[in-house]
């Protein structure tokens, strides 16, 4: 499996330590004694510690060995959440055992079958090495379904001990019993967190057991049959919106694979489904082919969430573009996407002011900011006669000042224009739209800024920059041609507030400190020149374009 | 006495960093700068003679300049009073 540097034998070794305390523990369950019960403490200890050890291994490698495939650092992944979760089993043992001492009797325990649950937990923790040696998936999901069962014994333990509390008696034991049944339970969710971590080390991608059944039926409506057999579910864009995305394709003999039909899977909080699809269904009618066609659609009220079956449309996302593609392709999609823009904020304008509200969608996002960051977000300076204002300070005064200055017009906007929300296909010289739940009549300086910071935010700093510092010119130009072209006056000083608004909430998937911080600085030196600024003639209001290029 | 120390950063543009040179120079010619950060304050009292040393630096796009100045603060006479014999023993 892995080949890093001494995590393979550790991995090895938590897996057998939890392993033996699990049959320990049995034994403990079996016959209390002290010394067992002492065994079982020290190994904690010890299982403890091989955890962080691990844990330091898998991050150390991830940070230092840049030469690391995908497949690699899936791997890596795996281990780090198996190592996770099997100390939390090891932790839930101890917890097991230390029950045993609050049982009046200590032979009570075997009036409720616990020796079967306790097998299956010992089968599962048996085949996690196996599992992830030889990739071997039906193993993996068949950790993954033991919760179900430990569930369903915990739910017929639970009514048995329900039942005998009534008449009244042994309320103690029972109660003991009962939170000894809690931790085989709880043990069941680590197993499936294994589980799943497993099946993400073979097709590199997280997937929920439950969503394989929301895949299933979304499939069966749109056509694709009800078996997953012939169905390659590839996982291909993890996403920051809390839905996951696969992309699902038939499978075809070679000579069909023309014909072959695409589309993107999309499971996540009902709410957001349902906004996505009205959205689509809005720019289907206003923009044919600019976004997916929908195939499927189903929404499960119960659990609160829904699932979207889309077209996939081939071609690449803009960062790649970006990042990778020769000049003249890159200058193609730039062209192509500018083009396109200029068609859907022109014919969807209606001319009349709109609110903005770019400093409380910064404020309803600092404290994610801060859980990543803490220290963004500052106290004033006090220098004698010269003062920098704290963060507060800042967003009170600004947040105020915005409401002087609407948009004077509103287009259809994307709502999350990051550069991996737009696919270019070079073949048919067009661009696309994904991800679209976000979708909203507002002002297209929320699109500019968005996609502006997306691109700055690209974490690339040797010669590469260079191509991401002229698209980010490139689209400004446009943006501000476009501001001239409709009589925006305003657009310098409405960018700046929803450029602090994109540059401060993007920090919180930047975890590079150093690059993080330049882009809280950035944001906390526009509201300082806002707040200078204030209120009124905003047309007179010049953005500091600079703060544009790192 | 605890050490009493903050550390503010931020960007700035080249108007602000001269108000707040304008600010120090004010600071230096008086003998007294306040500076103040969320709850931390710090009086310095600068005066008589101070380590000043300039630390320039340009390498590829990257500029830097920093400027150090320290002192120490002396109660007056306390540290040199006279008057203490100087005993050497064997």
């Amino acid at each position: 499996m892995i080949t890093f540097e001494g995590l393979e034998e550790n991995f090895k070794f938590i897996v057998l330590d939890v392993e033996a305390q699990a049959s320990t523990t049995r034994q403990f369950l079996m016959e209390p004694e002290r010394s067992l019960y002492e065994k079982i403490v020290s190994r904690d200890d010890y299982i403890d510690n091989l955890k962080t050890i691990i844990e330091n291994k898998c991050f150390t490698t991830i940070n230092s060995d840049k030469t690391l495939d995908q497949d690699q650092l899936n791997k890596i992944r795996a281990v780090q959440i198996i190592t996770v979760n099997l100390e939390r089993i090891a932790d839930f043992l101890v917890n097991v055992v230390r029950q045993m001492g609050f049982l009046e009797d200590q032979a009570f325990i075997h009036k409720f079958d616990w020796q079967v649950t306790f097998d299956i937990i010992e089968q599962c923790l048996a085949q996690i090495l196996p599992a992830i040696e030889r990739g071997d998936m039906a193993k993996a999901l068949s950790i993954c379904k033991s919760e179900y069962d430990i569930d369903r014994l915990y739910k017929e333990a639970f009514d048995a001990i329900m039942k005998e509390l009534s008449t009244g008696r042994q309320a103690q034991n029972l109660v003991t019993v009962l939170f000894i049944f809690r931790y085989f339970e709880r043990i069941g969710d680590s197993l499936l967190n294994v589980g799943e971590a497993i099946i993400f080390s073979i097709i590199g991608e997280r997937i929920k057991i439950e969503q394989f059944d929301a895949l299933k039926r979304t499939l069966m409506m749109s056509g694709f049959g009800d078996s997953l057999a012939g169905i390659d579910f590839k996982g291909i864009w993890g996403t920051r919106s809390g839905c996951r995305i696969g992309k699902v394709e038939r499978h075809l003999p070679k000579s069909a694979a023309k014909d072959r039909q695409s589309s993107i899977y999309k499971e996540g909080a009902l709410e957001k489904i349902v906004k996505e699809r009205e959205n689509i269904a809005r720019w289907q009618s206003l923009f044919p082919g600019l976004v997916s066609e929908i195939f499927g659609y189903n929404e499960d009220e119960a659990e609160g969430k829904g699932s979207i079956l889309v077209e996939f449309l081939s071609g690449c996302t803009l960062d790649e573009v970006v990042l990778s593609a020769a000049e003249d392709v890159l200058g193609n999609a730039l062209f192509v996407l500018e083009q396109t823009v200029r068609h859907t904020w022109g014919s969807t304008m209606v001319a009349a002011p709109v609110k903005t509200d770019y400093i409380g969608q910064l404020r309803s996002r600092s404290e994610s900011v801060r859980q990543v960051h803490p220290q963004f977000w500052r106290p004033g300076l006090t220098l004698g006669s010269a003062a920098a204002r704290s963060s507060e300070q800042l967003l009170t005064q600004c947040q105020a000042l915005e409401t002087t200055l609407p948009a004077p017009f509103s287009v259809f906007t994307h709502g999350d224009f990051n550069i991996n929300n737009i696919v270019y296909n070079h073949e048919t010289q067009q661009v696309h739209y994904i991800d679209l739940y976000r979708s909203r009549d507002y002002d297209y300086l929320q699109d500019v800024s968005t996609f502006l910071v997306s691109n700055f935010r690209t974490p690339v700093f040797d010669g590469v920059r260079e191509r991401i510092d002229k698209v980010i010119g490139q689209f400004y130009l446009f943006a501000a041609t476009f501001a001239a072209e409709h009589g925006d006056a305003t657009f310098e000083a409405r960018l700046a507030f929803a450029l602090a608004r994109s540059f401060y909430t993007s920090t919180r998937f930047e975890l590079h400190y150093k690059f993080a911080r330049e882009m809280y600085h950035r944001s906390m030196y526009l509201l300082e020149t806002i707040a200078a600024h204030g209120g009124g003639n905003w047309e007179a209001f010049v953005l500091p374009k600079d703060i544009l290029y790192l | 006495m605890p050490e009493e120390k903050f550390v503010f950063d931020s960007l700035q543009d080249a108007k602000t960093i001269g108000e707040f040179i304008e600010a120090l120079k004010l600071g230096f010619e008086n003998g007294r700068i306040a500076l103040s950060s969320g709850e931390e304050e710090i009086l310095l009292t600068p005066k008589g003679l101070l380590n000043f040393s300039v630390k320039a630096k340009k390498k590829n796009d990257e500029s830097k300049i920093t400027l150090r100045i320290a002192w120490k603060d002396r109660g007056d006479g306390i540290s040199c009073a006279p008057g203490t014999p100087i005993r050497i023993e064997n």
